[in-house]
């Protein structure tokens, strides 16, 4: 075999630049989001990213090492997502954040734990701290759990009139949770339901549904679905004049976003549900703020907030643990309290859900409102969870 | 009770009906006469959608959106059709999808770049804000506004058809191009024109829809999705099938809402795949 003068100093270069590789690489640690860039959620994947982004360019290390974070585009499929972190963690990766919706959060847990990973994910399935908790896993938001017993309870309290519900509910997986959830709250509180119109996750026209639940007479209409879906319900029911004499309660909101695609007009005496509001004054909220509104010259919206709290939530547990290491950073997050975007939060150890506050809003008037985006006022924050046992979580 | 309910969907699904009209009508114009796919007609309701949140926030106004809507899809239209659609005419329907599906993306990129992934709010005029009474249920003043616009847009279009010698081109090169062209009719500006009034329809249809869906950058291919039934249902090509297909599907679409909600979505499919059984080319078309 011949080997050439340029091969032979390619080579010996080579040789001599490979322990200065391994050195840079000591100095880092690779972390990969899992968003939907593309594809059904491309609107919600694009600013949960960039919530992640934010945080690691102001965390800038995590137990001393520095944050290569890398995003992996899994175009709203859970198979694909599964693929794209099977390919990162071949290659050694093992700390993955982020979800773009439940199915992929689910589907990705259980990759990332079977190849010796941690992964912190913001579903709002309660599967997901649930019957398919596992060892590996940490969720930051409520889930449809918490949205349902923090946003209604208070709701009913509040309004002790309001004793006929009817709800309009997505037919997937968490849209049923949702309706699953209110159910029980409802027969809890002895009061009647007059029924339920299901749409399909393909919907945008919703007068139809709308009609239906004018003609049933409630004192309350429940939205139960997400996203836009959310936006266009409320929108086409205000429309319809509900408002004047029907109480609109939306259990999971994502605040400020869909506040902004509504108008003060629409959300004015609405109640909502949300897992995060801009307002809330609190040491982590201030930080997060700040780097939002130097970043997009905004305010921070729930998606922004969500990116940035799974990253957080990896920062504080390896900077406790002091280690990268899976098993360290896994023990150091158990337990873990933090000043986080919704004020003090600690993970559970139990089941790895972060114990946070979830509010009840009500939208403001336009003349009531300080600036533009002071859409809604909490009436309440509450920590509604299931118990581990209650939630059939069994840690795997 | 259940009756009364039934027969406001009924009149609800009309509603809903004259928009599936405005925004198909474009597009089986422009298939009747060139033959032509465009996976890019949605790309046009979105441009329309998005100028008049765009107008109105500039504004504060809508009613300028009204006119800066379907100028603007029709300029869009246009430029696209000069530039690179009428380079595809010869080609076969599978290069006219890649083309104008690739114009889809590009579009929806673009929406998400200049503004943003999440959707937006664009308000209902003033004047058109509150709800209006029919027995014992409500209708808001808006969309009532919108049937009564399209049941105009309906007539002007029946009458430019039917009555004036660019709707008789028109309609003689749905039937043959060829024999048009050899009657010394410019082909080429007639589709030129068919696309611009085909843009502008599906621009308005953006624009009065923004206020009651709101706008966000993905909502150009599910409308690309309800204009293809609508043609489908109606006979490709046909311009009173487009406003039968739009109707039927408006009206199947509401009253399933209620009797069987779940299904209202699938039911616009049903109500297809049952007139496809029944009448292959559909309601107005011909075989």
């Amino acid at each position: 075999m011949d080997i050439s003068r340029r091969t032979a100093l390619l080579g010996g270069a080579s040789l001599l630049a490979s322990p200065m590789i391994a050195r840079a690489q000591a100095n880092k640690v690779d972390v990969v989001g899992v968003y939907s860039l593309s594809g059904t959620f491309a609107n919600v994947g694009d600013l949960l990213n960039k919530g992640t982004v934010m945080a690691f360019e102001h965390y800038k290390t995590a137990a001393g090492k520095q944050i290569n974070y890398t995003l992996l585009d899994d175009q709203g499929d859970a198979g694909r997502a599964v693929r794209r972190v099977q390919e990162a963690m071949g290659q050694g990766v093992r700390h993955v954040v982020g979800c773009t919706n439940s199915a992929i959060a689910l589907a990705v847990a259980k990759e990332v734990q079977a190849r010796g990973g941690i992964y912190i994910h913001m579903a709002g399935a309660d599967e997901a701290t649930g019957s398919q908790c596992n060892k590996a896993s940490f969720r930051w938001p409520g889930a449809s759990y918490t949205a349902i017993r923090a946003t209604l309870e208070p709701f009913i309290q509040a309004n002790p009139n309001a004793k006929r519900w009817y709800s309009i509910t997505g037919q997937y997986v968490f849209g049923e949770s949702l309706l699953t959830n209110a159910r029980a709250v409802i027969q809890e509180k002895g009061l009647t339901n007059l029924g339920n119109s299901y749409h399909s996750l393909g919907e945008r026209e919703y007068s139809g549904y709308i009609t239906a639940a004018m003609a049933a007479n409630p004192d309350v209409l429940a939205v139960l679905n997400f996203g836009n879906q959310t936006v266009d319900v409320v929108r086409q029911a205000v429309s319809f004049g509900l408002k004047r004499n029907v109480k609109i309660v939306v259990p999971w909101c994502t605040g400020l976003d869909q506040y902004q695609a509504w108008g003060s007009d629409i959300v004015d005496g609405v109640y909502f549900g949300v897992n995060y509001w801009h307002g809330v004054d609190g040491p982590g909220n201030r930080v997060l703020s700040e780097v939002v509104r130097a970043k997009t010259n905004g305010a921070t919206n729930y998606l922004q907030a969500c990116g940035w709290a799974v990253a957080q939530m990896f920062v504080e547990g390896a900077n406790k643990a002091g280690s990268l290491d899976i098993s360290d950073i896994t023990k150091a997050m158990e337990g873990l309290t933090y000043e986080g975007p919704t004020g003090t939060e600690t993970v559970r150890a139990e089941d790895h859900q972060v114990i946070k506050n979830y509010y009840l809003m009500r939208g403001k008037a336009r003349s009531a409102m300080r600036d533009a985006d002071d859409f809604a006022e909490i009436l309440q924050a509450t920590k509604a969870f299931l118990s581990p046992d209650q939630a059939g979580c069994k840690m795997g | 009770m259940q009756g009364q309910v039934v027969l406001f969907q009924i009149l609800n699904g009309v509603g809903i009906g004259m928009i599936y009209f405005l925004l198909s009508v474009g597009l089986t114009m422009i298939f009747g006469l060139m033959r032509f796919v465009n996976f890019a007609h949605g790309t046009l309701y979105l441009v329309g959608a998005y100028t008049a949140f765009s107008v109105s926030l500039l504004t504060g106004s809508m009613w300028w959106a009204l006119a800066f809507g379907p100028l603007a899809a029709a300029g869009v239209a246009l430029i696209s059709e000069r530039l690179i659609l009428r380079h595809t005419y010869d080609m076969p329907h599978e290069a006219q999808i890649l083309v104008t599906f690739a114009l889809a993306l590009i579009f929806q990129e673009s929406i998400v770049l200049i503004f943003d992934p999440l959707a937006k709010n664009v308000p209902v005029p003033s004047l058109l804000s509150g709800i209006v009474f029919i027995g014992p249920f409500v209708y808001p003043a808006y969309r009532l506004a919108v049937v009564c616009a399209a049941a105009v847009i309906a007539v002007l279009l029946w009458f430019v058809l039917e009555r004036t010698r660019f709707g008789a081109a028109l309609r003689a090169g749905s039937e043959s191009t060829e024999m048009v062209s050899l009657l010394g009719i410019n082909v080429q500006q007639v589709f030129m024109v068919a696309f611009l009034v085909g843009g502008a329809l599906a621009g308005f249809a953006g624009t009065l829809s923004a206020p009651l869906r709101g706008v966000e950058p993905f909502m150009g291919s599910e409308a690309l999705g309800v204009a293809f039934v609508v043609v489908v249902v109606g006979g490709i090509g046909s311009y009173t099938g487009a406003l039968l297909g739009g109707l039927l599907i408006g009206i199947v679409q509401s009253v399933a809402s209620s009797l069987w909600p779940e299904g209202a979505r699938l039911m616009i499919y049903g109500a297809m795949a049952l007139v496809l059984l029944v009448r292959p080319a559909g309601l107005m078309g011909r075989s």
